[in-house]
């Protein structure tokens, strides 16, 4: 769906791996298509077990049984059962979802944002202050208003950066480090003074009232006895993807935003709003991470702390990267990495590899469709020539 | 015979030794071809040292093309290119520059944020072979020989500005000496004073005299005559990619030169109807171009003054808004209806009160009935800035009715974008006024406006998304195809789906790439998407560049569907032939004016003299006109 | 040793990595290039130079194999992002990514599971508590500037950076001098990631950079994109931190974080409010291919 951009002043955007490869020129009746989606689908995945093999092979780890560890820690077993390792996945999901799909929303629109991670503590700081203040609250109405002060903070801090590269040509790559980095310095102030819990001992916050909390989808008994973490704000983060989706291909806005993110130029010519939708564009990404942090506050964390984000943020870039920059593909790619760590703690325990293996395993595969994308497009582009 | 001896004292390449009486540079036979288009058809030059060669032709005449031949920009297809006699090849840019043949780009090719001595540093003497550039080295030294050279050319630049901080004449003296500064002996200039005011034209004129004083050998690429007539030595004309005439300008005059460049069509006035309400006869085939074609040329190397007379003087007016002011009188009493760009029969200047209202539907019949009674769109003395802030139009006044092509042609460069973002109400105006229908010109409302711009593939299509989206850039944002902030889906994939059809796009599927479709069937993605709504109001430029003829007679066949519903249309053309099928009323932009001409009378000769930047009076005498720095 | 000489040693040490690291990445983005991945090649960096101190035993190796696996990384990146013209951002966050999984998989399969020490020959402390690394970050300041802005190679890595068409007009391979900034770049960051590991400390620990080479980025930014302006904005981010450290002990009533905040919020001021000045490389971030 996107290629190398004609303009010299926009970098290029990745293109989403479900699109049409470049040369192809005659697409074929739908069930060819489905076939020919279902085939590429297969080779990806293919891809994806050979590049996990040749890590561990370079690891002098056997990839069988490391595979088959992952893939336990994931899915499970039939000996214990399926239901835990399967609700750990959507949990560590969630939040690589949320944050994904924000940035899907700022790189469409041509914006390469790494402020996932700013937005995110924002987010997660502003609902803990709301839980702190107004604690009084009917439990669902706190939850409501917890969620729309983190989507809220959120885009607050994404408009920044869109502010900064609109008025005063601020590069957002730049600006959203900064964003982050400010970000971090209040969470910690935060967690040491206003919010700091009553009893001052760690740099912590209150923990979220009981009520507020988001509900554990799965009764214990389902799981043998163990309690699952699998809270309702998981289904937040896929409604999240199919909102997403519908306002990227289903409204003007999004689609005036996929038009300024190809060409700014065309986009002006036929007077889109560009500095308008590029605004929008950064405050919606700073939304849904936004979005991330509160959900992640009220469905797991409970208190905010310093080392809140494991750096949900910045492991984003891969996971839209990876889903093609299309909120769908997002989702797939979010289960694979919510899996992937997941699966990775399995892993450790089972076979000694460290779960930070994992860290390459995404990285490659980013290299590897990067690359071929990249090597593709210099093939088209030459044969033009 | 200076020639001969300048350079003898000069270390020239060793694969280019002076020899008496041989010229510089000789290219023969050249031949580029860019898929089927011949864009150099067996073109010769040849070039003196202490020579001005002016290269004289419309676009697309192949001045570029063999330019870039010699600069190692591309590649001749056949043909030989000599320095001093001796063959050469030059398979890049830094090849030409080892040759000595440096050019002088319209687009300066500086560094906006360097100083003047680091952008002349960053050129001069790389010597080959220096090895990693660690040495101290100060950017004002390494400038100083350059900055020596602009202070003998009587330039005094200031080594510590910032180039965006100097005007566009300056920065045009900071690329001619970083030309010179490379020992340069055969400087190209590429149209160079399309960016500069009167007084530094006249300025650039002494540069030029004095470098050919100084025994270089400069080529021109220039398209006004006037111009070519004060300061060039010599000039070769091309014509469709031939070389029509070469000779000593000061055997020739403006008429002639103008008559090469347009080339003579047997019966001049154009075939068309004059009246435009009703349907148009499919484009008549250009005679011109059909000449060139079969490579007939009668004006080969004639020399001599053209027989043609004038059949009517062009208006002398820079203004071409009606008015009925007193100046407009003389010249255009003797020929049929004054060549004014109000609409046929046009009271003045306003347009009729109370037609605003009616929706297109209400007018549509009428207009058809009685196209262009009173003017809809009307600019009135727009002054328009460029993108690098200099004065794109200046003053300039138009009108146009509905049902009504107004033609406007000129040469590439004569603010031909920044006109028509203006006209559309994308690129603001700094003075003037635009109105529609008598009432305020809301940009893209009132008007509704259909834009074709000029470059689909950087300004017209987003070529990474799908035909689909590509067509449907306006419709999402109507409201009937909306249901609150959701797109109806369906509704615009069938109105996609129906202009596939309707404006035969050839695509596989409304969901492939744009990227992948031929030019001209993007072409016709971008027309069916300022069309379909049937605008009120409609700016196209050069619409057709690069099509095939197919595609060119459709889009062509879109305006004149366009203007029998009753659109107001501007076409800004540098392809004549086209303006000539099409346009009711016809202007040339030159110099950011416009030079009305009448279409179905106009001479060859006065248009090649308008497109040259010359009006009527300058082109009368048949003399070479004295006025050097006659631009305006 | 008082609170002031603590702080101000403190500053200098918490200041060389952050300005060893900003003046590779300053060279870089002069270059056109904007490096994202600065953070992994400084963690690849520390955690090489522990491995090189380990197997030599002296700590300038370790160093120097640090430099050198950031010279590797910054070709690595250099294939994705200007052989094959890839997204810049992309490439520099896939290679944090790359690092942490590499750094933290390779030491625990060497030494065991986490929370073990490793202790490696750390570099000698010479005069005010400071390794030899940090009068080199010092020394390097005048050399990179004069570098960019008094050699002809400066003037043409710059021209990239600002016009890479005019450079190119100019007889400069702006690829090959990208490249060849990006592994100056790699090999500061690297030498940047060792000052961590074997000088300021003894060992490594996963992911001991800690956002560093992200504030290395910054403090380009904040430094114009000039030198003397990178060590400047070090030295303030450097005190930020040192103070940091002793504030407790300063008995001062204020909340740190907010101090520690600060630099950034001063750098985007700066960049929000400032004339041209302070404006980037015009070509910074932008892929440039040959026509």
């Amino acid at each position: 769906m996107s290629v190398r951009s004609e303009t010299p002043g926009v970098p290029e955007i990745p293109a989403p791996l479900a699109g049409q490869p470049p040369g192809e020129t005659t697409p074929p009746a739908w069930p060819l298509r489905a076939l020919r989606a279902l085939a590429q689908g297969l080779g990806y995945a293919a891809g994806l077990l050979a590049l996990m093999s040749l890590t561990f092979l370079a690891l002098r780890i056997n990839p069988i049984t490391a595979l088959m560890a992952l893939w336990e820690g994931a899915f499970g077993n039939a000996s214990s059962g399926h239901l835990y390792p399967l609700s750990e996945t959507l949990v560590k999901t969630s939040p690589l979802l949320l944050t994904g799909l924000g940035i899907v929303v700022a790189w469409r629109a041509g914006l390469f944002s790494i402020g996932a991670e700013g937005q995110l503590l924002m987010g997660a700081l502003s609902a803990a202050a709301l839980a702190r203040f107004a604690s009084s609250l009917p439990g669902p109405l706190l939850t409501l208003l917890m969620i729309l002060a983190a989507m809220a903070a959120g885009a607050l801090w994404g408009a920044i950066a869109g502010w900064l590269r609109v008025r005063r040509n601020v590069q957002e790559v730049i600006s959203t480090i900064m964003l982050n980095y400010i970000a971090l310095a209040l969470v910690g102030w935060m967690v040491r003074g206003p919010l700091q819990e009553r009893a001052r001992i760690s740099p912590q916050s209150e923990p979220v009232p009981d009520a507020a909390l988001f509900a554990r989808i799965i009764p214990p008994a389902w799981s043998g006895g163990i309690p699952t973490r699998l809270h309702s704000g998981v289904l937040l983060a896929f409604l999240a993807a199919i909102v997403v989706y519908l306002y990227l291909y289903y409204t003007a806005a999004g689609f005036g935003l996929r038009v300024v993110g190809q060409n700014p130029e065309a986009a002006r010519a036929a007077r889109f709003p560009v500095p308008k939708l590029r605004m929008q564009a950064m405050a919606i990404s700073g939304a849904l991470c936004g979005l991330a942090g509160g959900v992640e506050l009220l469905g797991i964390a409970i208190r905010l702390y310093d080392n809140f984000s494991p750096g949900w943020g910045y492991t984003a870039i891969p996971v839209a990267l990876l889903g093609g920059l299309h909120p769908l593909g997002t989702v797939l790619s979010a289960l694979f990495f919510g899996a992937l760590t997941a699966g990775s703690g399995n892993l450790e325990r089972f076979s000694g590899v460290p779960s930070v293996v994992i860290n390459i395993i995404q990285a490659a595969a980013v290299l590897a469709v990067v690359g071929v994308r990249a090597w593709r497009a210099r093939r088209a582009g030459s044969a033009e020539d | 015979m200076r020639s001969a001896r300048e350079a003898a004292t000069t270390d020239g390449p060793p694969q280019a030794q002076p020899n008496n009486g041989v010229p510089l540079l000789e290219m023969v036979g050249i031949v580029k071809r860019y898929g089927p288009t011949l864009a150099l058809n067996g073109v010769d030059l040849a070039v003196r040292a202490g020579e001005i060669h002016a290269l004289l032709g419309e676009n697309g005449a192949g001045k570029s093309t063999l330019m870039h031949v010699l600069s190692g920009l591309t590649h001749a297809d056949a043909g030989e290119i000599r320095l001093w006699g001796h063959p050469v090849r030059i398979p890049s840019p830094r090849a030409a520059r080892a040759l000595g043949i440096a050019m002088v780009h319209q687009h300066f090719t500086l560094a906006p944020a360097f100083t003047v001595a680091e952008n002349l540093a960053l050129d001069s003497a790389r010597g080959p072979g220096s090895g990693l550039p660690l040495g101290t080295f100060a950017a004002r030294e390494a400038a100083a020989p350059a900055l020596e050279r602009a202070a003998a050319l009587g330039w005094q630049l200031d080594p510590d500005a910032r180039i965006a901080d100097l005007s566009v004449g300056t920065q045009q003296r900071v690329e001619i000496v970083k030309a010179l500064a490379t020992q340069a002996r055969l400087l190209i200039f590429d149209e160079p004073t399309a960016v500069l005011s009167g007084d530094e034209v006249e300025e650039l004129f002494q540069v030029l005299r004095r470098l050919r004083e100084e025994g270089h050998a400069v080529i021109l690429i220039a398209h006004k005559l006037a111009e070519i007539l004060a300061v060039a030595d010599t000039v070769t004309v091309l014509r469709r990619g031939n070389r029509v005439a070469s000779c000593p300008v000061a055997e020739t005059d403006a008429r002639q030169l103008a008559t090469w460049m347009i080339g003579v069509s047997p019966d001049s006035p154009h075939p068309l109807s004059p009246s435009s309400g009703g349907p148009h006869p499919p484009a008549p085939f250009p005679t011109r171009s059909s000449l060139a074609r079969e490579g007939r040329d009668p004006t080969w190397d004639d020399c001599g003054p053209h027989p043609r007379p004038l059949s009517r003087s062009v208006g002398e007016g820079r203004d071409l808004t009606p008015a009925p002011s007193p100046s407009q009188g003389e010249g255009r009493r003797q020929a049929g209806s004054p060549p004014s760009l109000i609409g046929r029969g046009a009271g003045g200047l306003g347009a009729t009160p109370g037609k605003g209202a009616g929706g297109l539907g209400q007018t549509q019949a009428k207009e058809a009935e009685e196209p262009g009674a009173a003017a809809a769109f009307a600019a009135r003395d727009i002054l328009v800035r460029g993108d690098r802030g200099e004065v794109a139009i200046r003053g300039l006044s138009l009108e146009v009715a509905r049902g009504e092509i107004l033609g406007i042609g000129g040469v590439d460069g004569n603010g031909q974008t920044e006109l028509a973002e203006a006209l559309i109400g994308l690129r603001p105006i700094e003075a003037g006024t635009l109105s529609w229908e008598g009432g305020p010109f809301r940009a893209g409302v009132s008007p509704t406006t259909g834009y074709i711009p000029q470059d689909r593939r950087r300004v017209g299509l987003a070529v990474g998304m799908t035909v689909e989206d590509n067509l449907l850039f306006e419709a999402v944002r109507a409201p009937q195809f909306r249901r609150g902030p959701f797109l109806r889906r369906k509704a615009l994939q069938r109105l996609a789906s129906d202009l596939i059809r309707a404006f035969d796009v050839r695509t596989p599927s409304r969901t492939l790439p744009v990227s992948a479709l031929s030019g001209g069937n993007q072409q016709k993605v971008v027309v069916a998407r300022a069309l379909h709504a049937n605008p009120h109001w409609i700016v196209a430029v050069n619409p057709t560049r690069g099509l095939d003829i197919g595609a060119t007679r459709f889009v062509h066949e879109q305006l004149r569907q366009a203007r029998a519903r009753g659109a107001a249309i501007v076409l800004i053309s540098t392809d004549l032939d086209e303006i000539a099928a099409l346009a009711d009323r016809a202007a040339i932009l030159s110099g950011g004016r416009l030079h009305p001409y009448q279409v179905s009378e106009v001479d060859q000769t006065q248009l090649g003299l308008l497109l040259g930047g010359l009006g009527a009076e300058q082109a009368a005498p048949p003399d070479k006109p004295s006025a050097a720095g006659e631009t305006a | 040793m008082s609170v002031v000489e603590g702080t101000l040693t403190g500053t200098l040490t918490m200041a060389t990595p952050l300005l060893l690291g900003a003046l590779g990445e300053n060279i870089v983005e002069r270059a056109g290039v904007v490096n994202v991945g600065l953070e992994g090649m400084m963690l690849l960096g520390a955690f090489a130079a522990t491995m090189g101190a380990r197997q030599s035993g002296n700590p300038y190796l370790g160093v120097a194999v640090a430099a050198g696996i950031g010279v590797l990384t910054a070709l690595l990146f250099a294939a994705f992002a200007i052989k094959l013209t890839a997204n810049q951002v992309v490439i520099g966050v896939v290679m944090n990514l790359l690092a942490l999984g590499v750094t933290g998989t390779a030491y625990r399969a060497l030494f065991g599971t986490t929370g073990s020490f490793v202790e490696t020959a750390a570099l000698p402390r010479l005069l005010w508590d400071q390794t030899l690394l940090t009068p080199l970050a010092l020394l390097a300041v005048p050399a990179v500037w004069w570098g960019l802005f008094r050699t002809r190679l400066g003037l043409e890595l710059r021209a990239c950076g600002e016009q890479p068409v005019a450079a190119e007009a100019a007889g400069v391979n702006v690829a090959r001098l990208r490249t060849a900034a990006l592994a100056f770049g790699g090999a500061m960051a690297g030498i940047a990631g060792a000052f961590l590991s074997v000088g300021e400390t003894n060992t490594f620990k996963e992911d001991m950079t800690a956002g560093r080479g992200f504030i290395a980025l910054a403090i380009v930014t904040a430094g114009r994109w000039n030198p003397y302006g990178c060590l400047a904005a070090a030295l303030i981010f450097g005190f930020a931190d040192a103070l940091q450290i002793r504030w407790q002990a300063l008995g001062w009533n204020l909340p740190y974080q907010l101090f520690l905040a600060l630099p950034y919020i001063v750098t985007l001021a700066i960049l929000a409010l400032g004339g041209r000045a302070s404006q980037a490389p015009a070509a910074l971030g932008q892929p440039y291919r040959r026509a």
